[in-house]
């Protein structure tokens, strides 16, 4: 799901479930790929964790309060904070793993 | 049902002027100026085509906007201004004519290379061409099309940017680059011609546009030859690593998804090629550029409705070792009696697309752009065929005109391997772009014959019989290859792989495209693109 700068709040910082953020640049090939795992992630752990995704030239503000300097960026929010953040393009079973550890740290969301 | 392009949205459109508006690289290389007021107004645009609506939410998709019109190839702008680069060429001036019955604003520039190219080698056309300045007055007066036309070499980077800057485009197709693989063997001076002219040609295309035009797309033609034939049988992506790749090396893995994959050029010619996809590939991501490199198979035919309104609009055919593809050499051997000359084994293996496949292809790239600093890759390619295979089925055609076909086996001049894996993956031109192929091989080369067997052209075809079979070899050596076998056609036992072309057609299935079009002619947005959004 691609979000915008006017959804960041009530997408992310004010969500129940925890929330991958992939901020990504349409000029990122990695970026424009990765859509399709993030897809397939998203079905997998419904009801656990959200994830989406925010276009960094589309959705400044965002970026910019955030400091993306790299993209893809991941950050996991929880209840509103940054509890996880990584860069560069993964593979399936990296991001499955880094939303493991991340849960890991939600006991309440296992 | 939706256009395949109805959901894109300003970032795609040429019209919309991002310069100085966006905040491109909003990681670390922002411009300050813009970033303050982003953070202050938020993130507005205006459009070229539209100034009445000054700053807005760049959000409006094809579907709304009033400047992009349904036409039975997705959305399409209104008078797009699309500039062809080698307009004179086999294919930019059948493109030119499809385009220009689409409605576009058509403008081209041709230096007439290929045609100094075939002089010098003492070859021809074998589908007369008439001189520009009659091109253009029968596209008037059979087509009503208007085309803005100007002789300049594209390495003359002051009068091309002038014509730019002049036009405006909104897309630009190149095909102006040489585009021979025999040629760039010929020798050294005819190697380092086809690189200095086209990858030098493209470098300043790019500085050009970034300047003049960074809105616009650039549709560039490449080859599956980029690609060659990997032996260890993998497929040939499209341009890019899928998702699911991944890099696994001591215990530890990497994604690929979005790395290009390996190139293996297989001639001089397709190094050229191979750089100029690097070139582009580096100018999107410093400059914002957004393009389309076009991995075309093999191309074959003389069909579009369009070039078949008048003499004076065909376009030309090349059946010379140096410029002939391998198609329509063999339709001139079968109707001059010669057996067809297949190279090696003949089980070589290699995508193809016929003509008017391709330039249905070329229209929908043009109608759906990248999104800005996007280098995507589309497999340009319909079927899949092994070169003796195409023998046997231009002999099956020639024995309904009458002709007795014998197939020959000669020495091959090229370092290939004469077996080998062919595996491709084309899955965007269908699924993304709502392109499926509608003329087959059997069909195409039928209207071949039609054309070729016309007196005055089998007389053209005649004068060039012994430029045919190749004499230009991958070693240097200059000499004619000699015919290890000849045999009838189906009476060879095949051998070799099989190939696999994988199209994931069933996101947009045959039924979906008639759909889509049955649509269309029902709001009225047909060839013309005259429809309105009703």
């Amino acid at each position: 799901m691609e979000i915008r700068d006017r959804d960041f709040d009530r997408e992310v910082l004010k969500s129940e479930l925890p929330v991958l953020v992939e901020f990504w640049g349409s000029w990122c090939p990695p970026c424009q790929k990765e859509k399709y795992i993030l897809e397939k992630l998203r079905e997998e752990y419904k009801g656990r964790m959200k994830i989406v995704t925010i276009n960094v030239d589309r959705n400044p503000r965002a970026a910019y309060r955030y400091g993306i300097k790299c993209v893809p960026t991941y950050i996991i929010f929880h209840r509103g904070e940054a509890i996880h953040s990584d860069i560069a393009a993964k593979s399936e079973g990296q991001l499955r793993e880094m939303i493991e550890e991340a849960l890991k740290k939600i006991p309440n969301q296992l | 049902m939706k256009l395949h392009n109805a959901h894109k949205t300003c970032w795609n459109c040429p019209a919309a002027i991002l310069k100085g508006n966006v905040d491109f690289r909003a990681c670390g290389q922002s411009l300050e100026a813009i970033r303050r007021r982003i953070e202050r107004e938020g993130l507005l645009i205006e459009c070229a085509r539209l100034p009445d609506l000054g700053h807005f939410e760049p959000t409006i998709t094809f579907e709304e906007c009033p400047e992009w019109r349904p036409t039975k190839y997705g959305y399409l702008l209104e008078n797009m201004r699309v500039m062809i680069l080698g307009i004179d060429g086999y294919l930019g001036w059948t493109l030119a004519l499809k385009l220009g019955a689409l409605g576009c604003e058509v403008s081209g520039v041709d230096c007439f290379l290929r045609r100094k190219m075939v002089r010098e080698l003492g070859t021809d056309s074998v589908v007369p061409i008439y001189p520009m300045e009659e091109r253009l007055k029968a596209a008037k007066e059979v087509l009503d099309i208007d085309i803005k036309f100007r002789e300049i070499n594209i390495l003359d980077r002051e009068k091309l940017g002038q014509f730019m800057r002049e036009v405006q485009p909104e897309a630009i197709v190149h095909y102006g680059e040489i585009p021979s693989a025999p040629y760039s063997m010929i020798d050294c001076n005819h190697a380092i011609q086809v690189q200095y002219n086209n990858v030098i040609g493209t470098l300043g295309l790019l500085f050009l546009m970034k300047e003049i035009c960074p809105e616009s797309s650039l549709i560039k033609l490449g080859t599956l030859g980029e690609y060659g034939a990997p032996l260890t049988g993998r497929p040939l992506f499209e341009g890019l690593f899928p998702a699911d790749a991944v890099l696994r090396w001591r215990g530890r893995e990497w994604s690929l998804g979005g790395e290009l994959t390996p190139r293996d050029p297989v001639s001089f010619y397709h190094v050229s090629k191979v750089q100029d996809t690097f070139n582009i590939y580096e100018a999107c991501k410093y400059w914002w550029l957004r393009s389309y490199d076009v991995m075309q198979g093999v191309i074959y035919g003389v069909h579009t409705d369009e070039v078949a309104a008048d003499p004076r609009l065909r376009t030309r055919l090349d059946v010379d070792e140096w410029f002939g593809t391998v198609v329509n050499r063999f339709v001139a051997q079968a109707i001059l009696g010669m057996p067809l000359t297949v190279y090696g084994e003949g089980e070589q293996i290699r995508g193809f697309i016929a003509l008017e496949d391709a330039m249905e292809c070329m229209v929908r790239l043009i109608s759906s752009p990248p999104e800005p600093g996007q280098y995507d890759v589309v497999n340009q390619v319909s079927g899949l065929h092994k070169v003796s295979e195409l023998a046997e089925t231009v002999a099956r055609v020639a024995a309904e005109f009458g002709y007795d076909v014998k197939i020959q086996r000669v020495e091959n001049p090229r370092v290939e391997a004469d077996y080998h894996p062919f595996e491709v993956v084309s899955t965007k031109l269908p699924n993304e772009l709502g392109f499926t192929p509608k003329v087959p091989l059997e069909v195409e080369i039928r209207r071949m014959f039609e054309l070729l067997t016309q007196p005055h052209i089998v007389e053209r075809i005649r004068k060039v019989a012994h430029l045919i079979r190749p004499r230009t070899w991958w070693s240097g050596e200059k000499k004619v290859v000699e015919t290890l076998e000849v045999y009838r056609p189906g009476t060879r036992r095949r051998r070799g792989f099989k190939p696999r072309l994988i199209t994931d057609r069933e996101r947009f299935p045959v039924s979906k495209v008639e759909e889509v079009e049955r649509a269309v002619e029902a709001i009225g947005g047909g060839e013309g693109g005259d429809g309105n959004k009703g």
